[in-house]
């Protein structure tokens, strides 16, 4: 294991977010707020940083898959530890393990919060926990291999532990160029979605926040009642268009600005996921319609829903928990489901559902043709029996990590919906789910081994399981 | 006319003797000595030992003054230079090539350009065609379109319990007095002729109709055979061929089984077809044929490369119910044997391209040639020139000799069975029907 060389690449990440923490720090100025618990961040980050960089200096550059397991696992700690400061630092604001909470909610773009009133919070404060969505939606390692030429040709090792996804697409040959075309429409959509909600009517701090937290699938509010605060219907259609950008895989976007939007159209897996959209839109349209209503409220708010869970954003407009059982049966399917493969978005993913039912179906296929020679295709082409294996030991792993979460909440005193909907909504990365953590409660109430445990399941979630689960193997550590 | 063959195969022997017979000189040229002393022997054609691939042995045979060449060797490599020789060097009018592989006729029609006397065959696209076409009409052996699909010639082997058992042909026409239905050709006890009104109809006998398409099913009805009980195809052998039919039918959105005994070629044929049921096995294992449903199906089409395996598999789906079975049999021996076993057709890919061959190979004023079972009997469609001998008067004075039908004739837009009253108009177009000893009168009583 070239362990100098992992220490090496955490220090320079150090140093970049200490780089990202400014932004706050300028904001803080800006509104005249505190800037001391900002100060501090940076100096320690720098400060820790410079040592790594300095003392580990590697001779070998070379990354085997193990070391970017390590490396991708302990970038997402150490940037959530870190990021975990200026909440700890900020007067009256976190307790350690509510900071700890709130950051990976963050970086891993879940949106679950344990701050119960956000209008307490300085605003620099608002922006940085934004931030740090937006940061952690694109993945805070492309964005290294993106700007830092430090990777060489080990970054795709990194990569496929970031983005690992059933297939690692490269829309251009060099992989840092595949990185900046993705960081770039990244980038683009966010501006865009800024300028859309200015022109919407919100100012300029809260549409910046709103739009880092919808392009990542993130889900802070700078509000306590979420999205829904605002009563606005073009701002709700505006954030729901967005959302669906964000959960649609960054791969098609590219297609479609290099001029190839006609493959897109085919593509399998969009057509599922707009599928799935649509149908689980009708389906809450006609469980929670209610005479009396405008039935363009009800399809505004089924449809926002849909998307917010779907792309695992977890924005809120209404709260589900008043919605019928047969409702919030779907919410919890959704909660499950995710957006596709490549995208911001978190879940067990489209295209892994799609192969998985595909896979299926070859199964009874050749339990009644015996004899009959039936592989799965996707878009054409024949799927890997590995690759399929693979999609099938990820379920097994994401429903057991699941499982052990919701096990951990319900030792804890709490009733079976509430621990099942909060470890999904935290492996999946949505942010809200059902009981005591709905749409407009909070994490607070949970004991600190909880949070722990839901940050971790945060972790395993945004990583896709097999980055982290990798390090509970002994032969991991092994020589 | 002098005709340079290239290959002294099934197809490039056949081709060169009936060309022959048509009464054009040609050249066969050929690389194995021992079939060149063979062929000199069977066939009234000059022959030429070399590779015809190069330019040496093509002038030898030749070739500056040659009307027309035909590349008929066993490669597609092969194949593709001799022609390219023909057509680029030495500027021959007309040129037809053998081309299996759809991807060489690409590179082909780049190279040649868009110049219709420069033809490319694919032997087995025609066998995919033939059986397509042969499908929707259970119990046919042969079906060929004529004008544009108005007028079919369709075989069928009269059963003993068919309704036709005993008619004279001449009571046909008041079977069905709307649309065209009449007998071209019959064999009878091994023998082909081409029938007249007093004829009649025998259990036991091959006998071709010539049919408007919407009669086609009453035809059938009439003959006693009937559509499977699903609409459904089975295809023995995941070869060229095979895979090309699965896509077609795939195409008409009729459900496809492919039986493939080798494992990898049964995984690409999985990986390139769609909807079809891809099993892997043996088509001669009659317990598998029975598990995946071989009774039930419309049509089996056996394309193995094996062609007696072929035969064996379209017998045992015979036996277990399949209604409608195809061989693909080269062999002609092979397919004489068989004729009646009751496999319903038999597709010869080698005999199908020799036929194609002749159809462009036929100049003038004939449109298309047709040869039916055996070759004993061919069709022919062509216009007619205001010079022939046909214009000059009624049908009945003409004194065509025996074994020559005018069979239809296409006025306006209709599709007419002439009497002998009639008499057909310059520029007509015509269906006539002769036995191959007849063949070459053709042209004489067309063009004069």
């Amino acid at each position: 294991m070239n362990s100098r060389f992992v220490v090496y690449l955490l220090g320079w990440l150090l140093l970049m977010e200490a780089g990202f923490v400014c932004v706050p720090l300028l904001t803080a100025a800006l509104f005249g707020e505190s800037i001391k618990p900002y100060v501090m961040t940076i100096m320690i980050a720098v400060i820790a940083g410079a040592v790594l960089v300095q003392f580990f200096r590697p001779s070998d550059r070379h990354i085997r898959p193990r070391e970017g397991f390590l490396v991708v696992g302990g970038a997402w700690i150490a940037v959530s530890l870190l990021g975990a400061l200026p909440y700890i630092l900020t007067p009256g604001a976190l307790g350690a393990v509510d900071a700890f909470f709130e950051s990976v909610s963050g970086f891993t773009t879940t949106g679950s919060t344990v701050i119960g009133d956000t209008t307490v919070l300085p605003r620099s404060l608002l922006l940085w926990r934004a931030m740090s969505q937006w940061l952690g939606g694109m993945g805070i390692i492309l964005f290294t291999i993106a700007i830092l030429p430090l990777l060489g040709i080990g970054g795709m090792q990194l990569f496929k532990a970031e983005v690992p996804g059933p297939v690692a697409d490269k829309v251009q040959p060099r992989l840092a160029n595949t990185a900046r075309s993705l960081w770039g429409i990244y980038v683009a959509l966010t501006a865009l979605e800024w300028l859309c909600l200015r022109v919407a009517g919100l100012d300029t701090f809260e549409a910046l926040c709103h739009s880092f937290t919808t392009l990542a699938t993130g889900g802070f509010s700078t509000r306590n009642a979420s999205v829904g605060e605002f009563g606005s219907a073009a701002v709700e259609w505006i954030v729901i268009v967005f959302m669906l950008a964000a959960g649609i895989n960054f791969v098609l976007h590219y297609r479609v600005l290099v001029g190839r939007g006609k493959e897109v159209l085919r593509d399998a897996e969009l057509r599922y996921f707009l599928g799935v959209v649509l149908g689980f839109t009708v389906y809450f349209v006609l469980t929670v319609h209610h005479a009396g209503d405008r039935i363009i409220d009800t399809v505004r708010i089924s449809a926002f829903q849909t998307v917010s869970l779907l792309t695992t954003t977890g924005y809120a407009t209404t709260d589900v928990e008043l919605w019928s059982g047969a409702a919030q049966l779907a919410v919890i399917v959704l909660l499950i489901l995710g957006g596709m493969s490549g995208s911001t978005g978190g879940g067990i993913k489209s295209l892994r559902t799609l192969l998985a039912v595909r896979s299926l179906r070859a199964t009874v296929h050749r339990l009644i043709h015996p004899h009959a020679v039936r592989p799965v295709k996707y878009a054409g082409v024949v799927v890997e029996d590995s690759v399929l294996s693979g999609i099938w030991a990820f379920l097994t792993a994401y429903f057991l990590i699941a499982i052990i979460g919701a096990a951990v909440v319900a030792l804890a005193g709490y009733d079976v919906l509430t621990a099942i909907s909060a470890s999904l909504t935290a492996i999946g990365n949505v942010g809200p789910g059902l009981g005591e953590v709905g749409s407009y409660d909070n994490f607070v109430h949970f004991p600190g081994f909880v949070k722990i445990t839901l940050a971790v399941c945060m972790l395993f979630g945004r990583l896709e399981i097999f980055t982290l689960l990798a390090w509970f193997s002994p032969e991991f550590w092994r020589r | 006319m002098k005709v340079i063959v290239v290959g002294g195969g099934l197809v490039g022997s056949t081709l060169a003797e009936r060309i022959a017979s048509d009464g054009h000189d040609v050249v066969l040229v050929e690389q194995s000595r021992a079939l060149v002393s063979e062929l000199n022997d069977r066939f009234d054609v000059q022959v030429v030992c070399g590779n015809g691939a190069t330019v040496p042995v093509l002038e030898e045979a030749g070739i500056a003054t040659c009307d027309m060449l035909l590349a008929t060797t066993d490669s597609d490599e092969v194949n593709m230079v001799v022609a390219l020789v023909g057509s680029e060097i030495f500027r021959v009018p007309k040129v037809i090539t053998r081309l299996r592989h759809s991807g060489h006729e690409v590179g082909f029609r780049r190279i040649v350009g868009d110049n219709a006397q420069r033809v490319a065959i694919n032997p087995e696209h025609a066998a995919v065609e033939k059986i397509l076409s042969l499908m929707p009409v259970p119990g046919a052996v042969d079906v060929v379109p004529f004008f544009e699909g108005q007028l079919v010639i369709a075989g069928f082997l009269v059963r003993p319990k068919s309704e036709f058992n005993g008619l004279l042909l001449s009571h046909l026409r008041l079977l069905f007095p709307g649309n065209p239905v009449l007998v071209v050709a019959m064999r009878r006890d091994g023998e082909w002729r081409v029938p007249h009104g007093e004829d009649e109809i025998r259990a036991g006998d091959l006998v071709y109709f010539a049919v408007d398409p919407v009669e086609l099913d009453n035809v059938m009805a009439l003959l006693g055979h009937r559509h499977g009980k699903e609409r459904r195809v089975m295809i023995a052998g995941a070869t060229r061929i095979g895979i090309q039919l699965a896509h077609r039918l795939e195409d008409q959105k009729v459900p496809v089984t492919l039986v493939e005994p080798g494992r990898a070629e049964a995984e690409s044929a999985a990986a390139e077809l769609e909807s079809t049921t891809v099993i892997h096995g043996s088509p001669t294992d009659r317990e598998l044929l029975g598990e995946e449903g071989a009774d039930a199906v419309d049509g089996f089409v056996a394309c193995t490369d094996n062609h007696e395996e072929n035969v064996v598999a379209c017998l045992l789906a015979r036996k277990l119910g399949a209604a409608h079975t195809f061989a693909l049999v080269d062999n002609p021996a092979l397919a004489s044997l068989i004729a009646d076993l009751g496999i319903d057709a038999v597709i010869s890919p080698r005999l199908l391209s020799v036929g194609v061959a002749l159809h462009f190979a036929r100049t003038g004023n004939v449109k298309r040639v047709a040869a039916l079972l055996d070759d004993a009997v061919e069709a022919f469609e062509a216009v007619v020139p205001g010079t022939s001998r046909l214009v000059q008067s009624p049908l009945a004075q003409l004194g065509l000799p025996r074994g020559i039908l005018v069979a239809a004739v296409q006025r306006g837009d209709r599709i007419i069975v002439p009497g002998g009253a009639d008499r057909i108009q310059p520029g007509e177009r015509v269906l006539i029907v002769t036995t191959a000893a007849m063949t070459s009168r053709i042209d004489d009583i067309l063009e004069r």
